[in-house]
């Protein structure tokens, strides 16, 4: 069989280093510096040099420093594997995945994922500042209506979710506070300060009904991995996190016809194909890193990715099941999107690869083998991605 | 009505006559002249049949709300000047897996059911827009 994630190169590339710059309302550099940064960075973590890397993959909405562009700068005069992904969070995961492709066909042997965004100081996801770079084809019939972000897309989502499963804004404010406890102790994270389920139901109304505390920070820095053969991990400095399996595609938007409600999980096109991917069950899953943009769509994946029924999340926050330090899920442990900073899902990769080494300090997690990586629910674009990260 | 919109449609040869419709005060959209079935938005192919013997054709513009959010923050003065707003995603009556967003015209509060209609709304002499207008309670 084809095309059900079975022969996905299992295990058969490592991510062997990580690098991020700081992340802050204003990096004062632009999206090209900050790249070179957490590159020479996590190439330095790797143990290896810039002159061993001949691949480069990034993502985004045409807002960053492009492959081409830093292959130039780094000096790389060859370049084996490249991959410049349109459409923003929802393919951050994809270009892990491509990645391992690559890697474990010896298309290229050392291949750096990055991510570089200036997502305050300069290109605003929310429209406003200087605007999306590009308008996807699709947007033109949502955008004129004043359906102008995904604050508002995802709301409405939420909306549907209510309506079916009796969901409440509550339930949505303990993801948010969720998050924001397990930044407290992350030095990286932006935002440290405590907030209370009253402090989330009191917070301003952004796109009713999401307040503004169910909303991801706008950030500006970059995050990048190396990823090479499993078997070259072996000899760096670090435990080999192997790439155990990835999926990407099939999401639900309301330019896709032929599905019922928007309620169901995006997550839910792609999951099996994961699983099966990475030889797993969501049971496997140790921790998981959900992409965060905004508080509804963790509750989404934790559906659409098998690990309760629908409408089951509520009980489950309200009885501590996903707490960092207790809990039998632990999720976002170094406070996410929502309260460590949008570096568009791969600072979501950085904080798993130090869990899983063991390097999380106070934030460590007692079962760190293995990690769930998400990107965004693909109800903007049409797609999810998600990757499965094991410890060696 | 004539309204400012910062954000424009970004009409092309799939596109174009979608939007002149609009600012003629249709709501017009893809029908398959073989199997009979509506996409939205207007794409070149059908995307239940896959031909593309389509033509651009009027529906009858009411639906009913599926699902609906209050923007208290827009992005763009030109929407500030409504908010809050009501944004409804109205499920057509012709093909039920066709949603539509659109601002709601209303004196009463969004609901799920809420019957509505199409306003058409000009930009610019070939570029449209709409929102949702409820319709009068019946019974």
């Amino acid at each position: 069989m084809s095309g059900n994630g079975e022969r996905f190169p299992r295990g058969q590339a490592a991510i062997a280093g990580i690098g991020c710059t700081e992340f802050s309302k204003d990096s004062g550099v632009s999206t090209f510096a900050l790249a070179t940064r957490a590159i020479r960075a996590a190439v330095a973590d790797a143990g290896l040099d810039i002159g061993d890397i001949d691949g480069l993959c990034t993502y985004g909405t045409a807002d960053s420093v492009s492959p081409n562009v830093l292959a130039q700068a780094l000096g790389i005069k060859s370049i084996n594997y490249y991959l410049d992904q349109y459409l923003g969070g929802s393919v951050s995961m994809t270009i892990i995945g491509q990645a391992a492709l690559a890697v474990s066909a010896g298309i290229a042997d050392c291949v750096i994922c990055y991510r570089a965004i200036n997502g305050r100081s300069e290109l605003r996801k929310n429209g406003a500042g200087a605007g999306p770079a590009r308008a996807p084809w699709d947007i033109q019939f949502k955008m004129p209506s004043g359906y102008m972000v995904p604050a508002q897309e995802m709301a409405m989502n939420a909306r549907a979710h209510m309506l079916r499963y009796g969901t409440q804004h509550e339930d949505l404010g303990r993801i948010a506070v969720l998050s924001r406890t397990n930044a407290l102790d992350n030095d990286r994270a932006m935002m440290r300060k405590p907030i209370t389920l009253d402090d989330y139901m009191e917070s301003e109304w952004i796109a009713e009904p999401f307040h503004k505390l169910d909303c991801c920070l706008e950030t500006d820095g970059a995050v990048a991995v190396v990823i090479v053969n499993a078997e070259r991990a072996k000899d760096l400095p670090h435990r080999p996190v192997l790439i155990q399996g990835a999926a990407w595609g099939g999401g639900i938007s309301i330019a896709n016809n032929g599905f019922a409600d928007l309620a169901e999980s995006p997550a839910r096109p792609i999951a099996d194909r994961l699983f099966k991917a990475a030889g797993m069950t969501p049971k496997d899953i140790d921790f998981a890193e959900f992409y965060d943009c905004f508080t509804y769509p963790v509750l989404s994946q934790i559906e659409g990715y098998g690990f309760a029924e629908p409408g089951g999340v509520p009980d489950m926050l309200k009885d501590g099941h996903f707490d960092r330090a207790t809990g039998t899920l632990p999720f976002n442990t170094h406070g996410g999107l929502l309260s460590e900073g949008y570096i568009h899902g791969m600072n979501h990769v950085y904080e798993a690869v130090q869990q899983i080494r063991g390097d999380a300090a106070h934030r460590q997690v007692k079962k760190h083998d293995v990690a769930l990586v998400t990107g965004q629910l693909g109800y903007v674009s049409g797609y999810s991605s998600a990757t499965i990260l094991r410890g060696a | 009505m004539t309204s400012e919109r910062l954000v424009k449609p970004m009409p092309d040869r799939d596109t174009v006559g979608y939007w002149q419709a609009l600012a003629d005060g249709q709501l017009v959209t893809s029908h398959c002249r073989d199997c009979g079935h509506w996409t939205w938005p207007p794409r070149p192919i059908c995307s239940n049949c896959h031909g593309d013997n389509l033509a651009l054709d009027a529906v009858a513009g009411t639906g009913e709300i599926y699902s609906w959010i209050v923007v208290h923050r827009s992005t763009t003065p030109d929407m500030m000047k409504y908010a809050p707003y009501t944004l409804a995603l109205v499920r057509l009556d012709e093909q039920a897996d066709i949603y539509i967003p659109g601002r709601l015209i209303s004196d009463a509060p969004a609901y799920r059911g809420m019957r509505v209609r199409v306003a058409p709304e000009r930009i610019t002499e070939h570029l449209g827009d709409l929102a949702w207008k409820a319709e009068p309670a019946s019974g």
